[in-house]
């Protein structure tokens, strides 16, 4: 297996380039004039050609793009040409508590673990009830759920929970560890609640096509009780799915939620990236890339090695 | 005895605590509580581009000039600088005296942690900074071509072969306490831009010591000093002790009395100790915030306009909660530019003005303004020196059937054998709703246009490379001078510079340059409205808006008096304390 790990790891490095090379390109092609847009609204030719010669942007491009690569090998991303702050401060923050990416974790892990635990048990209880009332309307409800824009639950939350009602802030934050779970609460109840519809539906799916195999009809027949036929063969044989959409999720949460953490005043990681392309900031544009790139590759490996855990089937060369 | 020690002990840590609560509940009440609709980027004044960096650095940060508080048109007023500059007869050298005893706050750049007195060398040293190539700042173009040896010095910092020592002739300390700048020719608007954050005085120690997270590190002499900064979350602004002070001023415009604005009037400033300052990106939560009394001023959304202001006044139900509305004239106007490039377009003076009879200006107020805006007749906005209040744009009235003459005239009867033109609208919905209105407009002459969504580093590349053929934008003032509207058609500034137009016209240009030798005054201002004219009969432009901006405040938020160019404002504002409380608490 560690062969397999070593060998995945080393075909990280050509995809990481290819990557990196196909956003270089496409932001020079389709992206705005960085230098321009430095240059503020008083701008003279001069200046702006100031700006591309401090900038290395009047290289030519192969050059750019070898400063790059040198970037990503070094791991110094430099600053951000719209702040001018350090780029690893804007991803990884001063401190852990004024860590961004850590801020983001603590809205979106817990939802996460929260959502997980949550439709993974109303999935069951609707496997084995299937096909009665209970399972008829929570598949409505889910359905109804689905049909609004995530929108709606952060204006409506916000203003009936969090202005109207008064029980939680509404918005804000406080990056120490002890006092930022008040300002948690309520997008952690909309990010649950957002993912809701669809995990009970794709749980519940999976969950119906275990329970009609041989092995439960088996397990049945040597009479075996219903708990112990679904969380210990059922459950085991869904880990596959299950993991597969557990693991491929984790990068989106280390990159934040956009929507709620912008409604919510959260300073997570989620609006780095759509501001950097509101700025054409390319070197915040490369860094996060290249970091989206990594995370994706390193969490699809675990995903490979964590079948191999669950399933003795599968098998790593 | 025990007993009696213990009791003591107990006692007096319950006095303690209550005395540290009552006090930390104190400056709670005495805190000014305000929103920011974006993220700060940094504090350093070289790099004062954006509205809401110039916000927190105009705080702590102060110049040598400032604007009067309350008085209208805005009048400006020695700061740091010890009474007005002494300018020579042919409006070459300015000399200006700087106060005495003024300190910068304290920080541990300085020798024992104390601020230092200022000293004249702390203005050359920061307008260098702005200078030179290396920092980069935006605000190089308030010097540009305007100080003695100021460009060869850049020049010469770009090949390393001057350094900060070296001294510019236009630009030196003639003692401690004294500047003399020296200008290549008359710049009337040095005055002005001496007020502006850019060129705030910088103590070199602070620069040494901080490097490049000099940004994240201010070290002025405002009343303000920054105490904590959570990125993209909130700013906490505490009261210099080491300011040197200031009092309320005793007069201002009329009506200022009446408004209770001039209830401070002499008072010791600052009257707040704390400011926090919360960057809130988005509309809802902080009109949320506000309406639970967590912010004390906020303005009103798009969404949310409707619900509480009805025929120019706040509903009743916001007035009984004693919110007030606060409706100001921002000095920017909103225009359709065309690029005079353009073969069809530049060269079509009764096309140009179809199209601005064409365009329903009325309409587009109401619909995309919520009527909060005055329609612009040309680009030099109220307040702005050269502004003339009742001055009427001939093509700036909705008149389809002229407009259809006009186009016939032009040689294109119903708009036939026109291309179809692109329109360059931004990236947000309101953006491509106004665009679809304006193609609309153009419809019923005939011509089409084509929508292209662009986000705005596109947007602006497009102009700067004259590829955009008609596009929407808007231009605020940086200072109150038509000048700053007006060099928008100078044909030396055509893109890359601030004309995106690409407007040439050497009468225009001829007397744009005869007014900037010319003082502020009646025959400054004369070419000012000669110069507007010119404009208003080329059409390089179709004249949109000047915006008016609504604000709320709480009714407990007194001295508030906003002006877009006044940034160094929150020193005059108070907190009614007790009002707050009984307010804040039916809220």
């Amino acid at each position: 297996m560690w062969k397999y790990v070593v060998r995945r790891t080393l075909y990280m490095i050509p995809i990481l380039f290819g990557v990196t090379l196909i956003t270089f390109l496409l932001f020079n092609v389709a992206g705005g004039d960085p230098a321009a847009q430095m240059a503020g609204k008083n701008a003279t030719a001069e200046r702006i050609e100031e700006i591309r010669v401090l900038y290395g942007f009047n290289k030519p491009i192969h050059m750019q793009y070898l400063d790059f690569v040198r970037q990503i090998v070094t791991f110094d991303y430099g600053r951000s040409i719209s702040s001018k702050q350090k780029i690893s401060t804007m991803i990884f923050g001063e401190s852990p508590e004024l860590s961004p990416v850590l801020t983001s974790l603590s809205l979106t892990l817990p939802a996460f673990l929260l959502t997980l635990l949550i439709t993974i048990s109303i999935a069951l209880v609707l496997t084995v009830k299937r096909g009665s009332k209970l399972d008829k309307s929570v598949m409505v409800i889910c359905l109804a759920l689905l049909s609004f824009s995530s929108l709606v639950y952060i204006l409506v939350g916000q203003k009936w929970l969090g202005y109207e009602l008064g029980i939680f802030e509404i918005s804000g934050w406080d990056p120490s560890w002890t006092e930022r779970w008040r300002y948690l609460t309520l997008p952690t109840i909309i990010f649950v609640i957002l993912s809701l519809g669809s995990n009970i539906l794709f749980y519940r799916t999976i969950f119906l096509e275990e329970i009609f195999q041989d092995y439960v009809r088996t397990a049945k027949s040597k009479g075996l009780g219903q708990k112990v036929i679904l969380f210990k063969h059922v459950l085991r044989n869904a880990m596959i799915p299950i993991i597969t959409l557990v693991v491929i999720q984790m990068p989106f949460l280390i990159l934040g939620a956009l929507l709620t953490e912008a409604f919510f005043g959260i300073p997570g990681l989620g609006g780095l990236i759509f501001q950097a392309l509101n700025e054409a900031d390319f070197p915040v544009i490369r860094a996060m890339t290249v970091l989206i790139t990594i995370m994706y590759m390193v969490f699809q490996l675990i995903t490979d090695v964590l079948y191999s855990v669950v399933d003795p089937k599968v098998t790593l060369k | 005895m025990k007993q009696f020690i213990t009791s003591m002990i107990i006692l007096s840590l319950a006095w303690m605590s209550l005395t540290g609560c009552t006090k930390k509940k104190d400056l709670e009440a005495d805190t000014l509580n305000l929103a920011l609709s974006a993220n700060v980027k940094g504090l350093d004044p070289a790099q004062a581009g954006d509205l809401y960096s110039n916000t927190v650095i105009a705080q702590i940060y102060e110049r040598l000039f400032s604007y009067h508080y309350l008085k209208r048109p805005l009048s400006l007023e020695p700061r740091l600088a010890d009474g007005m500059p002494v300018a020579s007869k042919d409006g070459l050298t300015h000399t200006f005296k700087i106060k005495k005893g003024i300190k910068f706050q304290d920080d541990a750049a300085f020798p024992n942690g104390k601020g230092r007195e200022l000293v004249a060398q702390d203005f050359i040293y920061a307008w260098k900074r702005v200078a030179d190539p290396n920092v980069n700042s935006e605000g190089w173009w308030i010097f540009d071509n305007r100080i003695v040896g100021l460009n060869a010095w850049r020049d010469g910092m770009k090949d390393g072969k001057v350094t900060y020592d070296t001294v510019v002739e236009g630009m030196k300390a003639t003692d401690s306490h004294t500047i003399q700048i020296k200008l290549i020719k008359p710049y009337y608007q040095l005055y002005y831009v001496l007020a502006m954050n850019y060129t705030a005085p910088i103590a070199k120690e602070a620069v040494e010591k901080y490097g490049k997270e000099f940004l994240n590190h201010p070290v002025g002499t405002g009343p303000y000093m920054l105490k904590s900064w959570v990125r993209n979350n909130k700013l906490e602004l505490v009261a210099n002790p080491n300011w040197a002070g200031q009092t309320y001023p005793t007069e201002g415009e009329e009506g200022d009395k009446e408004a209770g604005l001039l209830e401070d009037a002499g008072k010791k400033l600052p009257l707040i100790k704390k400011i926090v300052l919360r960057e809130i990106t988005e509309d809802q939560p902080r009109w949320l915030n506000f309406m639970k009394g967590n912010l004390d001023v906020a303005a009103i959304p798009k969404d949310n306009f409707d619900s509480s202001v009805v025929a120019g006044e706040l509903t009743d139900e916001m007035k009984a909660k004693k919110i007030e509305l606060i409706i100001t004239e921002d000095p920017d106007v909103t225009y359709t530019a065309f690029n005079m490039d353009d073969p069809v377009l530049g060269k079509n003076k009764k096309l140009r003005q179809a199209m601005a009879l064409a365009y329903n200006g009325e309409e587009v107020i109401k619909k995309f303004y919520n009527n909060r805006a005055i329609k612009a007749h040309s680009p030099i906005p109220p307040g702005v020196d050269g502004y003339e209040k009742g001055f009427s744009n001939p093509y700036k009235k909705f008149d389809v059937s002229k407009a259809k003459k006009f186009i016939e005239d032009a040689g294109f009867p119903e708009g036939k054998g026109l291309p179809t033109f692109e329109f360059m609208a931004g990236s947000s919905s309101t953006s491509r709703q106004m665009a679809e209105y304006f193609k609309e407009n153009l419809k019923t002459i005939g011509i089409n246009l084509t929508i292209t969504q662009n986000s705005w580093p596109q947007f602006t590349k497009k102009i700067r490379e004259r590829k955009g053929q008609i596009w929407g934008i808007a231009w605020g003032a940086d200072y109150p001078d038509a000048e700053n509207f007006l060099q928008l058609f100078y044909s030396r500034n055509a893109s890359p510079g601030a004309n995106g137009s690409n407007y040439e016209n050497p009468k225009f240009d001829a007397l744009y340059e005869k007014a900037a030798l010319l003082p502020p005054g009646e025959e400054r201002t004369a070419i000012y409205q000669q110069m507007r004219d010119i404009i208003v009969e080329d059409s390089p432009w179709i004249f949109g808006a000047h915006r008016l901006g609504y604000a709320v405040k709480h009714g407990w938020l007194k001295n508030y008096k906003p002006h877009r160019i006044i940034d160094d404002k929150m020193k005059y504002y108070k907190i009614d304390k007790d009002l707050k409380a009984k307010l804040k608490a039916k809220l």
